[in-house]
């Protein structure tokens, strides 16, 4: 007799989403999958709105990452346009994004993945969230909220506004960066790093009693892909994209945005509404790759800046090769961050930074356009075709939370599959197959948000409809 | 960066694309334009009150929330003393109430306003659009008038 096993919604993540299990008739896992539940429509209703919209209205999708968005989407407008646009801009634009980066891993780490990692994976579930961490370590309860208020700060004083920021256009950014800004964001850089090295103390404290968890968390070998600068370290905002095998191979590179597409293809599955990206040349689903914090890191050579250098370097101690672990993404989340804060401080000594020239005009100058950039969970593209009048006819966007759907899913089942025996799980084993999904921090749909406190609601149902067991909380 | 405390904060919340839920902002935008050269007042508006919050709602030596209500009459004004939540506010990490805000802020800041008061005007309507229901724009006049006075009573 089979049975299905519901996890809806997973909770602790940016949107809507559910797990389900499929047991075979002796208990064990047949199948698992991660469904994506919400539906994105930006591509379809942004035809037939002028192409210099775009970045704002794109950046609409999503209410933790809307920067990235904003600067893929500007840049793609920037390939039609025909323009490079000018250093400063390109700087500030490059310290927007890091920004964006910390306050949303910030929120990841401690609001969303921390309650697993500091009360544990069997806490109780009534506590197991950031206030229960508030409780438990007040210190890091603090850092952790400092950190999402220092990106949020700099994103509101370059951009005006927390959220949305309407500073970025095609060309450019629209103000350039008063001195006295630039004050305020170096004095807010000292407290930061205090904070990121507590936290990534706190994560290296408590890492090896996760050591069963990290075997099975979406542990296998893949392909990564990241952005990469030339000197071959690690990039947010420009650069090219590198893609590496399991064994850290470089299997394409330099791939720039015009090019993502053709190198870069997307499956659809019936259980999910969001897409599965995938290399071409290997196919679907042998090309799947993962992108994000752990794929930036396993691809750069360097961070470029000497604090998350030594971070990196010892990160890269943890396996021969690419770390293929997906627990992993947590470590290599705070050595983000600490390379955000070192970078930003970098661009604020740039002394082009206070430059007035901050945007190149034009108008279309070419039919089709691409741009990428790293958003906080991986690789953003954003692609679209215009008329002559510069209306937007077709539009396509690649995010990172569809290029890690395939080891998502993956991942579910290999969880799925060690933990659960002869039909049997507890509370503590289905929040341990949910904490898989959330190592990756996906982002199924930031632009709305639950109504109210979501419930985990896990019911255990016969092949003839009766129900067998069930979980609540 | 140490943090710099306000002597009063006003927090408002609310939604402006969800008529009546953009009182608060509405209400935060009049105060901002009514006390603009005031340094002891700091005014924050947001969609959402979120555990960032919770730094400016204790470490203020008078903290006022704004919000509109779905559970008072269409218009009614309503100026209560707010107190921190017990226990804890669960898994809702992307918003919380002024009760939650203020005990968040304790525990992690061991601090807690003189005053803190919750002041709501009640929702006529939530749809999706700009402006306010008949009941809530006339409620406006009194509203600013109430507010003001409690700002400057904090102030005072």
């Amino acid at each position: 007799m089979s049975q299905t096993i519901t996890i809806d919604p997973v909770t602790r993540l940016e949107g809507h989403g559910k797990i389900t299990i499929q047991l075979n008739g002796q208990g064990g896992v047949e199948d698992a999958h991660f469904h994506v539940t919400q539906v994105r429509g930006f591509e379809r209703f942004a035809q037939g709105r002028p192409f210099y919209e775009m970045p704002s209205l794109m950046a609409r999708i999503c209410g933790i990452c809307p920067v990235s968005h904003l600067i893929a989407s500007a840049k793609a407008c920037e390939a039609i346009m025909s323009v490079r646009i000018p250093h400063t801009a390109a700087q500030l634009r490059r310290m927007l994004n890091l920004a964006q980066m910390v306050q949303s891993h910030a929120l990841s780490f401690f609001y969303l993945a921390s309650p697993d990692l500091l009360l544990g994976m069997e806490s109780d579930p009534a506590s197991r969230h950031i206030f229960g961490v508030v409780s438990a370590k007040p210190e890091l309860g603090r850092a952790g909220i400092a950190l999402r208020r220092f990106g949020q700060h700099i994103i509101e004083l370059l951009g005006d506004k927390r959220i949305h920021p309407g500073w970025v256009v095609p060309g450019g950014v629209t103000e350039p960066l008063s001195p006295a800004k630039r004050d305020e964001i170096l004095a807010m850089i000292p407290e930061a790093y205090a904070n990121v090295k507590l936290a990534l103390a706190a994560y290296k404290q408590i890492a090896d009693s996760f050591k069963p968890e990290i075997e099975v968390f979406a542990n296998f070998p893949s392909l990564f892909m990241g952005l990469i600068n030339e000197d071959e370290s690690v990039e947010f905002t420009d650069g090219t994209l590198r893609l590496i095998d399991a064994k850290g191979n470089i299997v394409d590179d330099g791939i720039t945005a015009s090019r993502f597409t053709e190198v870069i293809g997307e499956a659809v599955e019936a259980y999910s509404y969001t897409k599965f990206a995938y290399y071409k040349p290997l196919g679907y689903p042998e090309g799947s790759y993962r992108v994000g914090p752990l794929a930036r890191l396993n691809i750069a050579k360097t961070m470029g800046t000497p604090l998350a250098d030594k971070e990196l370097a010892e990160f890269k101690q943890l396996a021969e090769g690419p770390v293929q672990g997906s627990f992993y993404y947590h470590h290599a989340r705070l050595v983000d961050m600490l390379y955000g804060i070192e970078k930003i401080e970098q661009i604020l000594s740039d002394p082009l930074i206070l430059d007035t020239h901050v945007r190149a005009t034009a108008g279309v100058n070419r039919l089709e356009g691409a741009g990428q950039a790293e958003a906080p969970r991986g690789t953003l593209m954003h692609n679209y075709k215009v008329d002559e009048n510069g209306l937007i006819t077709w539009a396509n966007l690649v995010i990172a939370t569809g290029q890690n759907n395939n080891a998502m899913n993956k991942g579910v089942l290999q969880a799925a599959r060690h933990y659960i025996k002869d039909g049997k799980f507890s509370e503590g084993i289905l929040n341990r197959i949910e904490a898989v999904v959330r190592t990756f921090d996906p982002c199924l749909s930031c632009s709305t948000h639950a109504f109210g406190q979501m419930p985990l609601d896990v019911t255990l149902i016969s092949a003839d409809g009766e129900i067998v067991d069930r979980v609540m909380r | 960066m140490s943090f710099s405390p306000a002597r009063c904060v006003i927090l408002a919340c609310g939604n402006t694309l969800r008529e009546d839920d953009g009182v608060g902002p509405w209400l935060a935008q009049w105060a901002a334009a009514r006390f603009h050269a005031a340094p002891d007042l700091r005014i924050l508006s947001r969609q959402q009150w979120t555990p960032e919050l919770a730094e400016d709602a204790v470490r203020a030596e008078s903290v006022i929330f704004i919000d509109c209500s779905a559970e008072s009459a269409p218009g009614e004004l309503t100026l209560a003393p707010v107190a921190p939540a017990d226990g804890s506010p669960g898994l809702a990490t992307h918003h919380l109430d002024a009760a939650q805000l203020l005990s968040l802020g304790s525990q992690l800041y061991n601090s807690l306003p003189r005053t803190a008061l919750l002041f709501t005007v009640g929702a006529g309507s939530m749809e999706l659009r700009e402006g306010f229901s008949d009941a809530v724009q006339a409620a406006l006049p009194d509203a600013c008038r109430l507010l003001e006075q409690t700002v400057l009573q904090m102030l005072g």
